[in-house]
């Protein structure tokens, strides 16, 4: 009899962390506030006490040099989690990110591979203004030879991380502060979640909507009030990004005819602009009607409750926007 | 306007005694040391006039003038560590045992290359040499990464030897790396190789302060040595040195090398700051000269073998081109493989 236990987001990343240090010598964390503070959100909790500071190690306050130091360390056949307290704090060290881990198999002629894993926080939170608030995938997506993986609750952000650790290369692995503590009722068992799979979370007949991450949660409530208006959406979450699942996308735009994108990350050059373009390319003569979405506003986030709630894709302007389609 | 940067004759290397070098090192690794000299400095000629034949493209930097340096760090500590370097990595990829054909046939772009002509001139690698790093500084971290997995691993027979030049002193992976192997205590060796020039830009108009390692050293709780890179007996002494004492204490140090490249920063660079006079000066205290003067003085060698040494090198490096040149060119079928790891 397989055993269930609900846990929180933070407790499954948790218990994915966990589980793979057990399974692998080579597997350690490091990052800002992971050790002695227990993690900025309580992700590593518990673990210096139980790991000790050898594999769960306090960093300096010096992105680069720590993810830098990181990818070294994969380099020369370690399998280092790194986590950026937000994902905004990833850009001080981009240059490592992109021009090392994401280039060294291909460029070093498959000498060298960069099994490693950045995760944390990405996106908004509440409130905490443009500099904390940027979502990266749509970045870190353009370099061929980055992993990019957005899960939306604990029993994909558990199975898909242990996927991460186990991959042979640079996984950026996108949490969000707000899901954190949601909870949900997962499997005691070990299980993996496949890296490059979307998943079809609600089935319907009449439009398709694609999602990642936290935008999921609140297209979950979309999809409810459609059903209320006799209309059935089929919603799929995306989970990895890059690799694209663009064939579970295509299997479902071809039943529904119609399609609507939500990214809580800005329009231009977003993971929306990307799928939409995969669609036209594969399902051109299936469409009904042109593809729509809702994305973040071309602003940087503001600070204002008021103003944060109009730059960013909400039920009302989800909804509406699915409304019109149909 | 800061003053300029100390002469040669003002610093103060390292100390080191020539004739105990000569004696403790003998005849047959001394000659080996000037050979990979030669190696080096012939396969940069021929990949150059490769160049100019217009057979190799993008950036090309040469090592030409700066070969006892890593010459010697090969004869102090021995290929079993962790190497990383700058864009300018024929030298070390070829002393850390990659072959003539491999590297020529990189910069030719064939699929025989070095990284099956995917990096080029600017990214070398051996199973050691975790490349040539084209952004400048950004190699530091490499290295202070292999040197965390040393220390991981608790393996105390290795170290992780991180190269870079003196304009990478200016970027912040320096400062971080340096911070976090301090911290760590990592086997960690930084070797600036001051080469006075980052491109176009003295050296004295980039770094604030005039001994890049011993005034910077004690910032981070290291130490910092200063060798002459013109002298492959100071090299090797100081190396040694360090290897030892790296091992021993397990805390990284921090080396300057005064060195002069004999070329501009790259092959497309005419040098147009540096004046004749200043170039030919520094020519005559070309590295490979000092060694073959040294070793013919000791009677360990006389001119007529040097030669021969040379043209052994030159002749290989010219069945390179060769090589290189009657490679097949990659299949653009494998075009897209690789870009992931399995």
């Amino acid at each position: 009899m397989a055993g269930k236990q609900i846990v929180e987001m933070r407790e499954a990343l948790r218990q994915a962390l966990d589980e793979e240090m057990t399974r692998d010598e080579r597997v350690f964390i490091m990052g800002e506030e992971v050790a002695e503070y227990n993690g900025a959100y309580k992700v590593t909790k518990g673990m210096l006490e139980k790991w000790g500071p050898r594999r769960v190690i306090d960093t300096p306050i010096a992105e680069l040099g720590f993810a830098g130091l990181g990818i070294g360390a994969a380099m020369t056949g370690l399998r280092p989690v790194i986590e950026f307290m937000s994902f905004n704090f990833s850009f001080v060290a981009a240059d490592q990110i992109i021009s090392n881990a994401a280039k060294m198999y291909y460029m070093s002629g498959n000498r060298f591979s960069v099994p490693i894993v950045f995760r944390g926080p990405n996106g908004a939170a509440a409130q905490v203004s443009s500099q904390h608030s940027h979502c990266v995938e749509a970045i870190y997506s353009n370099f061929p030879g980055i992993i990019v993986i957005a899960p939306s609750n604990p029993y994909d952000a558990k199975g898909l991380l242990k996927s991460a650790i186990r991959d042979n290369n640079p996984v950026i692995f996108l949490e969000s502060e707000l899901s954190y503590g949601d909870k949900m009722e997962i499997p005691t068992e070990e299980y993996l979640v496949p890296i490059g799979k979307a998943n079809v979370v609600e089935v319907g007949t009449d439009i398709t909507i694609v999602a990642h991450a936290q935008m999921v949660t609140v297209c979950r409530i979309v999809v409810k009030e459609l059903a209320k208006r006799g209309i059935k959406a089929e919603l799929i979450d995306l989970r990895t990004i890059k690799p694209l699942d663009i064939a579970t996308i295509m299997t479902s735009v071809r039943k529904t005819h119609r399609c609507l994108l939500v990214e809580e990350g800005h329009v231009f050059t977003g993971i929306c602009a990307e799928v939409a373009f995969e669609i036209q390319e594969h399902c051109f003569d299936d469409l009904d009607a042109p593809i729509e979405r809702v994305c973040q506003l071309e602003t940087p986030m503001p600070y204002s409750k008021a103003l944060e709630r109009e730059t960013l894709p909400n039920v009302d302007k989800i909804l509406a926007r699915a409304l019109a389609m149909l | 306007m800061k003053k300029a940067m100390p002469k040669e004759e003002q610093r103060v290397f390292f100390p080191s005694d020539r004739a105990k070098m000569i004696k403790a090192l003998g005849k047959e690794a001394l000659i080996e040391n000037l050979r990979r000299m030669l190696m080096i400095r012939n396969f940069e000629i021929r990949a150059e006039s490769a160049y100019q034949q217009g057979k190799v493209g993008g950036f090309f930097h040469a090592y030409i003038g700066q070969e006892a340096i890593q010459t010697a760090v090969l004869q102090a500590i021995g290929p079993n560590n962790w190497f990383a370097t700058s864009y300018r990595c024929h030298a070390l990829a070829l002393l850390l045992g990659a072959t003539q054909d491999e590297l020529m046939a990189e910069l030719y772009g064939r699929s025989t290359g070095n990284a099956k002509g995917r990096g080029g001139s600017m990214h070398f690698y051996t199973d050691r040499l975790l490349g040539g790093s084209g952004i400048v500084g950004g190699q530091i971290p490499i290295a202070t990464g292999a040197g965390f997995t040393l220390k991981y691993q608790n393996n105390k027979d290795e170290v992780a030897i991180c190269f870079l030049g003196d304009g990478a002193v200016a970027q912040g992976a320096f400062h971080e790396s340096l911070n976090l192997a301090a911290l760590w205590d990592l086997p960690c060796i930084y070797v600036i190789e001051n080469n006075l020039w980052g491109m176009g830009t003295g050296v004295e108009r980039a770094i604030s302060v005039d001994r890049l390692a011993e005034d910077k050293a004690p910032g981070y709780g290291m130490k910092g040595y200063t060798f002459n890179g013109m002298d492959f007996f100071n090299c090797y002494a100081g190396f040694a040195h360090v290897f030892k004492e790296v091992k021993e204490t397990s805390r990284p140090v921090l080396i300057e090398v005064v060195t002069e490249r004999f070329r501009g920063h790259s092959i497309s660079d005419p040098g147009l700051y540096r004046s004749k006079d200043t170039l030919k000066e520094c020519m005559q205290r070309d590295p490979i000269l000092i060694l073959e003067q040294a070793l013919i003085e000791a009677k360990m060698i006389d001119s007529e073998q040097v030669k021969q040494l040379d043209k052994i090198e030159k002749d290989r490096a010219v069945a390179a081109m060769k090589y290189a040149e009657e490679s097949p060119w990659p299949n653009p079928v494998t075009l897209e493989e690789d870009v992931y790891a399995p």
